[in-house]
C-alpha cells in the first residue's frame, strides 16, 4: 500500500531548524498582533451587536433598490451585499447589515429588535412575496456578554490543558505545550484580522477545537519524547526529540491529511454559514501541526527536561482495555 | 488483546446493536414509524395534505412499539424557527408588585386618616407617604407592618421595607432580598403567562425556558416570522372594566389641566381621548375564558370573554347602577371598545368588537386569558432562520458530510490496505453510533453540530493510525503479525487516551459556555471523541483479531 512507499525511517533534523523557526513563530505572531491592533478583528453581530438580515434575490432586484428601500428608515450604515448563500445549487442572496442602533430614550435593545421588525416590513412591502431566509438581531448588552464569555472560554480551555499537562508530564512540557497553543491562538486570530473573515461564535468555537487538535498533536509527539528519552538515556536531547518527531511523523501527516480533507469538504460544500468556521479550522490545523513541532518540542528542548538519572516514579499510565 | 471470550464479543454486538437501533428511526419518516401527526392549525392545502398523508401513514405503521422511534434533535437553524431571548428589569416587578399593594397601604392608613393625600404618588419603586400628624408615626408604622406581604411559602421574605425618613414621612420600598425573590417569581409566572399566550391549545412544540434569573429564551421551531411574536408577547395584557365619562366638556376640562382626582385620561384605538374612572369595576383576575368570537351584527371577528364568578356579581351591579352610561374596556391603557350599558347585565358574558382579522383576534383572545405580565419583557437578541435556509443547511451538511466520509475512506485504504478497510468499518460504525447518541440523548443537531461530526470523521482515524504505525514498527522489529498487533495496540493505548481527553476537554468547555448552534458542535464532538476511540480500540482491533486468526497471515500489509 501506499504508506509501504514512505521512508520507513525518515531522518529530518527538525530540532536543527528550531532558531529559523522559533523567528518565523515570532515574527508571525508580532504579525497576527499587528493586524489585530491596527487592521482589528471583523466581530460579526455576536461579538459587536447589530442585525443581519438574509433575503434571496427577488427578481430583478438588485442591491441599489434594496438600499433605496431602506434609506427611508434611518437605521444609520446600512451595508447591503450581493452573495452566494448556502444551498446544493448556490442560491443568490442579499444581506443586509447595521449596527447598534442609537435611541433616543436610550434603550438601544428595543430599538434594535424595532429595526428589524421595520426592515422586514419595508422589505415585504417593497418585494411582495420576498423570501427572508434568516434574521437576527443582537443588541449591545448579549453582544458584550457573548464576547465575554467566548474569551473566558478560551482563556480556561488553555488553563485547564496546562494544568492536565503538568500533571501528565512534567513542567517543561507543559509549558511548551501551552505556549504552542498561545502561538496557534494568536496566529489564527491575526489572520482574521488579514482576511477580515467575520469573527463570531462559532470562530471561538474553532479556536477552542484548534487547541484541542494542537494539543492532541502535541501530546503524541511528547509521549514518544518521554518514551525515547528513557531508552537513550545519554543521547542529547535534539537528537532524542528529532528521533520522536520522525517517528510520529507518518502519523502526524497522516491524521492533519484526513481532519484537512474532512474539512475542506465542509468549507467547500458545507455553505457559507460554515465557510468561516471551516476556514479557521483548516488554518489552524496546519499551524496546530507546524507548532508541535517547531514551537512545543523546541522549546522544551530549550527547557531541557528531567532525564531521570535516579529513577523517577513512572507517571500513572493508561493500563490495559 | 486480541482474545475475544465470548461474552466481550456478545457485549461489542450489544452496543452496536442498541446503537443501530437507536440511530435507525432516522431512515424513516415519521408517519413510518407511527408517530401522529401534530395538528399546527395550518389550512392550506399542502399542510392539510401533509397531515393527512401522515395520518394515514402513521395508522399503518407496523413500527413495533418496543423499538425506539426518536429521532435526532434538529436545531432551530436546521429546521428553520424563530429564537427569542428576553429580559425583565427586576426593578420594574419590584415597582409593579408596590403598585398593587397601594390600594391596601391607601385604605389601611385612611381608617381613621393618617396621611395627606388620598393616593401617594409612586416614584420608580419607592412609595412616600406623607403624614397629617407627626405624632401618629408609630401608629402608622404599626399599620404598616400589619400588611406586609411575604413571598414565597412559610413566611418568607418581606415584601416592603418601611423607613422612617423624619417625622412625617415614610418611604416605603421594596426590599432588596424581596426584589431578587419578585424576579425569580416573576420569571415562574411569566413563562406560565408566554405559554398561553403563544400556545393556547397546547399543541405547538413552542419551548419557553428560564437562563439565569431575568431571562426567558422563546424556541418556535417551524415560525418563519419573529414580528408576531413579539408583538404578542410585547403587550402587558393588562385588562380592566372602568366606567366612563363622556361628558365633552369634562373631558376638555381634563385635557387643559388635570383629570380630576380618581379619573384618568385615556385614548380609543382611534386616538380619541376619553376619561375613566381609575378604579376598576373588574380587573383581568377577574375573566375566566376568552375566545376568538363573531360579532351578531356583522359577523367580523370578535374577542368573547367569560367573568368569574365574583367578577359577574360585580359587573352585574355597576351595570345595575349605571344604566345608560358608558363603559370602557381598557387593555393596556388604550379603551378597546366603550359601549353603553342600556340593561344589567348579570350573566357575565362581554364582547369586544373592531376591526379586528381573525387571527387578531385568537391573539387578543389568548393575551387576555393568559392575564396579565407582571413586568415588561424586553426583547434583547432574535435569531431567525427560514425553513428554505434550514432545508438547505441540512441538505449542504449533508453533503459535506458524505463527501468527507468517502475521500477520508478512499485515502485510508490507500494508505494502509486492508487495515485501513477495517478503519473504514469501523469509522461507518463510529457515525452510527453518534446518529444512535444524539438520537438516543435527546441531544440537538446543528449546523455546526454537523461540522463537528465531519471533523470527528477526519479525526477519527487517528486512533487507528496510531496503532497502526505502532504496529508497522513492531513489524519492522521482526514480530509476528498477532505480536505486532498486540504490542502496537498496549503502547498506543495510553497515547490514544492522553490525546483525546485534551479534546474532549476543550469540547466541555464549549458546551458549558457556548449557547445555540455552538452547543450542538461541542455536542457531537464530544461524543464523536468517545465513539471514536471506543470503534478504533473495539471495533477495528475486533476485525484485525478474526482476520488474524482466520487467515493466519505470515506478513501483515500495512
Amino acid at each position: 500500500m501506499l504508506l509501504q512507499y514512505w521512508p520507513q525511517r525518515t531522518n529530518v533534523p527538525f530540532m536543527a531548524f528550531r532558531f529559523p523557526a522559533f523567528l518565523v513563530s515570532l515574527l508571525l505572531i508580532a504579525a497576527a498582533f499587528a493586524l489585530i491592533f491596527t487592521k482589528g478583528l471583523n466581530f460579526g453581530i455576536d461579538f459587536a451587536g447589530g442585525s443581519v438580515i438574509e433575503i434571496e434575490q427577488p427578481e430583478g432586484v438588485n442591491e441599489q433598490d434594496v438600499r433605496t428601500v431602506l434609506g427611508d428608515l434611518g437605521l444609520g450604515d446600512v451595508q447591503v451585499n450581493a452573495a452566494r448563500g448556502t444551498g446544493v445549487e448556490g442560491i443568490e442572496v442579499i444581506v443586509i447589515r447595521f449596527a447598534i442602533q442609537e435611541s433616543g430614550s436610550g434603550d438601544q435593545e428595543a430599538a434594535q429588535q424595532t429595526a428589524n421588525n421595520e426592515v422586514r416590513a419595508a422589505l415585504e412591502d417593497a418585494f411582495p412575496g420576498v423570501n427572508i431566509r434568516s434574521s437576527a438581531a443582537v443588541g449591545p448588552k448579549v453582544s458584550s456578554e457573548l464576547l465575554k464569555s467566548g474569551l473566558t472560554a478560551l482563556g480556561v480551555a488553555l488553563a485547564l490543558m496546562m494544568v492536565y499537562i503538568s500533571f501528565r508530564f512534567q513542567w517543561q512540557y507543559a509549558l511548551g505545550a501551552v505556549a504552542a497553543l498561545f502561538h496557534d491562538v494568536i496566529i489564527t486570530m491575526g489572520m482574521f484580522a488579514l482576511t477580515q473573515f467575520e469573527f463570531n461564535l462559532s470562530t471561538i468555537a474553532a479556536l477552542l477545537t484548534i487547541v484541542g487538535y494542537s494539543m492532541n498533536d502535541t501530546v503524541i509527539i511528547f509521549d514518544r519524547v518521554r518514551e525515547e528519552a528513557r531508552k537513550y538515556k545519554k543521547l542529547e536531547l535534539a537528537k532524542v526529540i528529532d528521533i520522536a518527531v520522525n517517528e510520529t511523523l507518518s502519523r502526524t501527516l497522516l491524521t492533519s491529511g484526513t481532519t484537512l480533507i474532512a474539512l475542506f469538504s465542509i468549507y467547500l460544500f458545507g455553505g457559507t454559514v460554515l465557510s468561516g468556521m471551516s476556514f479557521a479550522l483548516i488554518f489552524g490545523v496546519i499551524v496546530g501541526t507546524y507548532s508541535s513541532v517547531f514551537v512545543a518540542s523546541a522549546i522544551v528542548l530549550l527547557l531541557g527536561i528531567d532525564r531521570g538519572e535516579k529513577k523517577r516514579r513512572e507517571v500513572a499510565g493508561f493500563q490495559g482495555v | 488483546m486480541l482474545n475475544f471470550p465470548t461474552w466481550k464479543v456478545l457485549l461489542i454486538c450489544l452496543v452496536l446493536v442498541w446503537g443501530g437501533l437507536l440511530a435507525l428511526p432516522n431512515a424513516f419518516s415519521d408517519g413510518f414509524l407511527g408517530i401522529a401527526p401534530r395538528d399546527t392549525g395550518a389550512s392550506d392545502a399542502q399542510s392539510v395534505a401533509a397531515f393527512e398523508a401522515q395520518k394515514e401513514a402513521a395508522e399503518n405503521s407496523w413500527w413495533p412499539s418496543f423499538l425506539p422511534n426518536n429521532k435526532v434533535n434538529l436545531g432551530l437553524d436546521l429546521q428553520g424557527g424563530v429564537y427569542l431571548l428576553t429580559e425583565i428589569n427586576p426593578d420594574e416587578v419590584a415597582a409593579n408588585r408596590l403598585e398593587t399593594l397601594q390600594a391596601d397601604i391607601v385604605q389601611e392608613l385612611n381608617k381613621p386618616p393618617l396621611i395627606k393625600r388620598d393616593v401617594p404618588e409612586q416614584q420608580g419603586s419607592t412609595l412616600p407617604i406623607r403624614l397629617r400628624d407627626p405624632s401618629q408615626m408609630d401608629d402608622a408604622v404599626k399599620r404598616l407592618r400589619r400588611i406586609n406581604p411575604t413571598i414565597g411559602l412559610g413566611g418568607g421574605e418581606k415584601v416592603m421595607s418601611i423607613n422612617e425618613v423624619n417625622d412625617e414621612l415614610i418611604n416605603i420600598t421594596v426590599s432588596d432580598s424581596a426584589k431578587q425573590a419578585l424576579a425569580t417569581d416573576a420569571q415562574d409566572k411569566m413563562i406560565e403567562i408566554i405559554r398561553r399566550r403563544l400556545d393556547p391549545d397546547g399543541v405547538s412544540e413552542i419551548a419557553i425556558t428560564p437562563q439565569g434569573d431575568t431571562r426567558i429564551v422563546i424556541e418556535a421551531p417551524g415560525e418563519a416570522d419573529p414580528r408576531r411574536i413579539k408583538d404578542i408577547l410585547s403587550q402587558a395584557g393588562r385588562m380592566t372594566f372602568n366606567m366612563a365619562d363622556m361628558d365633552p366638556s369634562a373631558i376638555r376640562a381634563a385635557e387643559a389641566t388635570r383629570p380630576r382626582p380618581g379619573w384618568e385620561l385615556v385614548q380609543d384605538t382611534d386616538g380619541r381621548p376619553m376619561l375613566i374612572n381609575r378604579t376598576p369595576v373588574v380587573t383581568g383576575s377577574d375573566i375566566a375564558t376568552a375566545n376568538q368570537g363573531r360579532d351578531p351584527d356583522d359577523n367580523s371577528a370578535a374577542v368573547d370573554f367569560r367573568l368569574t364568578g365574583s367578577g359577574k356579581e360585580r359587573f352585574g351591579r355597576a351595570t345595575a347602577n349605571n344604566r345608560g352610561e358608558i363603559f370602557a374596556i381598557v387593555l393596556d391603557g388604550t379603551v378597546m371598545s366603550a359601549p353603553r350599558i342600556n340593561e344589567p347585565i348579570w350573566g357575565g358574558s362581554v364582547q369586544i368588537t373592531g376591526d379586528f382579522s381573525v387571527e387578531e383576534a385568537q391573539d387578543l383572545a389568548a393575551i387576555i386569558e393568559a392575564g396579565e405580565l407582571p413586568a415588561k419583557l424586553n426583547f434583547i437578541e432574535e435569531r431567525t432562520v427560514g425553513p428554505g435556509l434550514g432545508a438547505d443547511s441540512i441538505r449542504a451538511g449533508t453533503r459535506a458530510s458524505l463527501i468527507g466520509l468517502v475521500l477520508v475512506g478512499v485515502f485510508m485504504i490507500i494508505a494502509y490496505g486492508l487495515m485501513g478497510g477495517f478503519a473504514v468499518g469501523s469509522l461507518l460504525t463510529n457515525i452510527i453510533l453518534i446518529l444512535g447518541a444524539l438520537s438516543g440523548l435527546g441531544a440537538t443537531l446543528t449546523l455546526p453540530g454537523i461540522a463537528g461530526i465531519v471533523l470527528t470523521i477526519g479525526m477519527a482515524v487517528d486512533a487507528n493510525v496510531i496503532v497502526f504505525e505502532r504496529i508497522r514498527e513492531e513489524q519492522r522489529n521482526r514480530r509476528s503479525p498477532a505480536t505486532a498487533i498486540v504490542a502496537g495496540y498496549e503502547r498506543a493505548l495510553a497515547t490514544i487516551l492522553d490525546a483525546n481527553i485534551t479534546t474532549f476537554i476543550a469540547a466541555a468547555i464549549l458546551y458549558m459556555l457556548g449557547s445555540g448552534p455552538v452547543k450542538g458542535f461541542a455536542v457531537t464532538l464530544a461524543i464523536g471523541i468517545v465513539t471514536s476511540v471506543f470503534t478504533a480500540f473495539v471495533i477495528t482491533r475486533w476485525f484485525t483479531a478474526m482476520w488474524v486468526k482466520s487467515m493466519k497471515p505470515r506478513r501483515l500489509a500495512i
